[in-house]
């Protein structure tokens, strides 16, 4: 039999890099980050039926299909003028509660725990999910694999498809749940909270115990003081399915809070040659590069971001937990980057406890999931917080519905500045002339990015399923010095 | 024997739907109660989840290799990706740590997977159709998929 050599590239190709150039002192001058784009989702969606959408948009993304779902039906109220019924607001809570669940233990166990559980200078081979079962034990790993496999399941009994769920429409839902099903929902709702509490206990045990990696999330190369964003409910408690949107400054004073319909009286889009991707910046503030402080419009939403925007957490555990966090961090806000895997898990523990108050409310079983839409719709916005930020759909119509003008603002890009900031901040604190540039650099400007949980088109699923990433060092004439790369 | 022949992919992402595209076809055209046909756009722990219980897989995707040629496919196994198994991923894990993952936690894994591969052009613009290329080894690829479908489980009668 013929064997055939197979030599994988990536969607990464020209585009998924991070390229560092030095100075003539063997410095870091500047650093730039360029991800992938998938093109033409706006010329794509032109035309065809708005109610179409919350399919359609779920498809942009391999990993929150949940989260582009739940915008896009929430524009679609907005555009048919349409109050979903209390049931359906409940329902559609619960699913996207469980969806949080899922995604935030996906990060925590897959991408944050090998840091440190391992060790960042571990090696790739060790570095990974297995190593992290190997050693935390093969009960945690069972909890973690259940947890997300119950909730799925939740997902797909409320959605009524796994991973793409197929219930939202303007005013309300397709369909209603019934007490079996809800009573399965609750105990999976209350493991979930367990599962919460033993997670928070494992990073109580592995990071804020280690001395060493304490030090280092509050080190200076991982910190950032900027504008935060989330979405936040009548009371200014962080809230992931509805509410206003929330802005505080870098010293935790409310900046803005906004309707979604206003949002682009609040953000604007600045544009860099190097790559396609733009760079969402608080208007009122301006642009003002790639820094950060009070001056600059750099804004971040990330877990960590939702908790500094909001006053505390709508649930008594979170609430408890997000009072420890700040206790230990030394106040509101906390620029700390690595701290948002500490409060992504926060936040999963309130999204568990928020499904056990969902389904205990006597409503959540009721019929009443629909108002049919009766106005001519023209134009809708909606947002919710996806797992990696504020995500926002927009859509403007004819008088039939159709589709004439369609944009996004998805959870990552409203971190790009952010990110690039973040990773010239590592690079420049670890590339110093005359010392040696190794694999661990790779790790350790890695480490720079992955708490804002990027959000690829790579990240989807194509063979052989893992992202690549590349970083090339120039010396100041732009000689090409060292390549470091991974999965390319 | 349970199989599961699982399409992968994005349908409105050109190329990159090529495997859901081959698995409706399967699934019109192979009719067995063994056998269940399904799709999904996910990756690692998504992609154990949909697998575990199955006593063989078949997964259809999209590819893009360095020399290859746009509908080409290849029939590959899960160790033909061990290269890259220890790699990170921005949100998720690859096929290989998902599958070892599965067998360190003793979750019932299916005994055999085979992966059929066909080499994309076009995976970064959004349309519901493949290029003509990749659109022409369709047939090719649900041949493919059916001739290991039947060895497995041969026709009644």
């Amino acid at each position: 039999m013929k064997k055939i050599m197979i030599d994988p590239i990536t969607r990464l190709e020209g585009h998924g890099k991070i390229a560092i150039f030095l100075n003539d002192d063997g410095g870091v001058a500047n650093t730039y980050f360029q991800v992938p784009e998938l093109r033409g989702f706006e010329k794509f969606s032109e035309g065809r039926p708005a109610e179409d959408m919350p399919q359609i948009t779920q498809r942009i993304c391999g990993v929150c299909p949940e989260a582009h779902h739940m915008a896009s039906t929430k524009a679609l109220d907005a555009l048919f003028h349409v109050e979903p019924t209390s049931t359906a607001r409940k329902l559609r809570e619960l699913l996207y509660s469980a969806f949080f669940v899922t995604d935030h233990t996906t990060h925590f166990y897959i991408l944050a725990a090998p840091d440190f559980v391992m060790g960042p200078d571990a090696p790739p081979a060790e570095r990974n999910i297995l190593g992290v079962i190997a050693k935390v034990g093969l009960e945690l790993g069972g909890a973690v694999i259940k947890t997300r496999h119950d909730n799925h399941w939740v997902i797909q009994t409320i959605g009524g498809r796994p991973i793409h769920p197929c219930f939202g429409l303007p005013g309300g839902v397709s369909k209603a749940i019934n007490e079996e099903e809800r009573a399965k929902i609750e105990e999976i709702a209350k493991s979930s909270v367990e599962f919460g509490k033993l997670s928070l206990k494992v990073f109580d045990d592995v990071v804020l115990k280690n001395k060493e990696y304490l030090d280092m999330v509050l080190s200076d190369t991982f910190t950032h003081r900027t504008y935060y964003m989330g979405l936040v409910d009548e009371n200014n408690k962080v809230n992931f399915y509805d509410g206003k949107v929330r802005v505080v400054d870098p010293e935790g004073k409310e900046f803005c809070k906004y309707a979604p319909r206003d949002y682009l009286e609040h953000l604007a889009e600045h544009v860099e040659p190097w790559t396609y991707l733009k760079f969402p910046y608080l208007k009122k503030v301006g642009w003002k590069g790639f820094v950060d402080g009070k001056d600059s419009g750099v804004y971040r939403c990330t877990p960590q971001s939702r908790l500094n925007a909001a006053d505390g957490m709508a649930t008594p555990l979170a609430q408890e937990e997000y009072e420890k966090m700040y206790s230990t961090l030394g106040g509101k806000p906390a620029h700390y980057t690595l701290a948002t895997h500490w409060a992504r898990l926060i936040e999963l523990l309130y999204a568990a406890e928020r499904m056990v108050e969902l389904v205990r409310d006597p409503e959540i079983t009721s019929p009443d999931i629909r108002t049919i839409p009766t106005a001519t719709p023209d134009e809708g916005i909606g947002i919710v917080e996806a797992p990696r930020g504020t995500l926002t759909h927009h859509y403007i119509t004819d008088e039939r519905g159709i589709i004439k003008k369609c944009n996004l603002i998805v959870g990552t890009t409203n971190n790009h500045a952010a990110i690039s900031m973040s990773i010239k901040k590592a690079a420049v604190d670890l590339i110093k002339p005359g010392k040696e540039i190794t694999e661990g650099l790779l790790n350790r400007i890695e480490m720079a990015w992955r708490p804002y949980d990027l959000c690829l088109a790579c990240a989807t699923h194509s063979l052989p399923g893992q992202a690549p990433m590349e970083v090339t060092i120039y010396d100041a004439q732009g000689n090409e010095l060292k390549k470091l790369s991974q999965g390319i | 024997m349970k199989t599961l022949v699982l399409g992968t992919g994005n349908p409105i992402l050109s190329d990159d739907g090529v495997g859901i595209k081959v698995a409706h076809e399967v699934a019109n055209q192979f009719n067995s109660p063994q056998v269940t046909v399904a799709e999904t756009s996910a990756a690692g722990l998504r992609l154990l989840d949909s697998i575990v219980g199955y006593d063989k897989v078949i997964i259809i995707d999209a590819i893009q290799t360095k020399k290859g040629r746009a509908g080409q496919i290849y029939r590959m196994k899960p160790e033909d990706f061990s290269f890259a198994k220890h790699l990170s991923s921005p949100h998720q894990i690859n096929l290989v740590t998902a599958l070892e993952l599965g067998k360190m936690l003793n979750l019932v894994m299916p005994q055999e997977i085979t992966i059929f591969a066909v080499e994309a052009k076009d995976v970064s613009n959004f349309r519901e159709r493949c290029t003509p290329e990749v659109e022409r080894a369709i047939p090719e690829a649900v041949k493919m998929v059916l001739q290991e479908l039947n060895a497995k489980h041969p026709p009644e009668g």
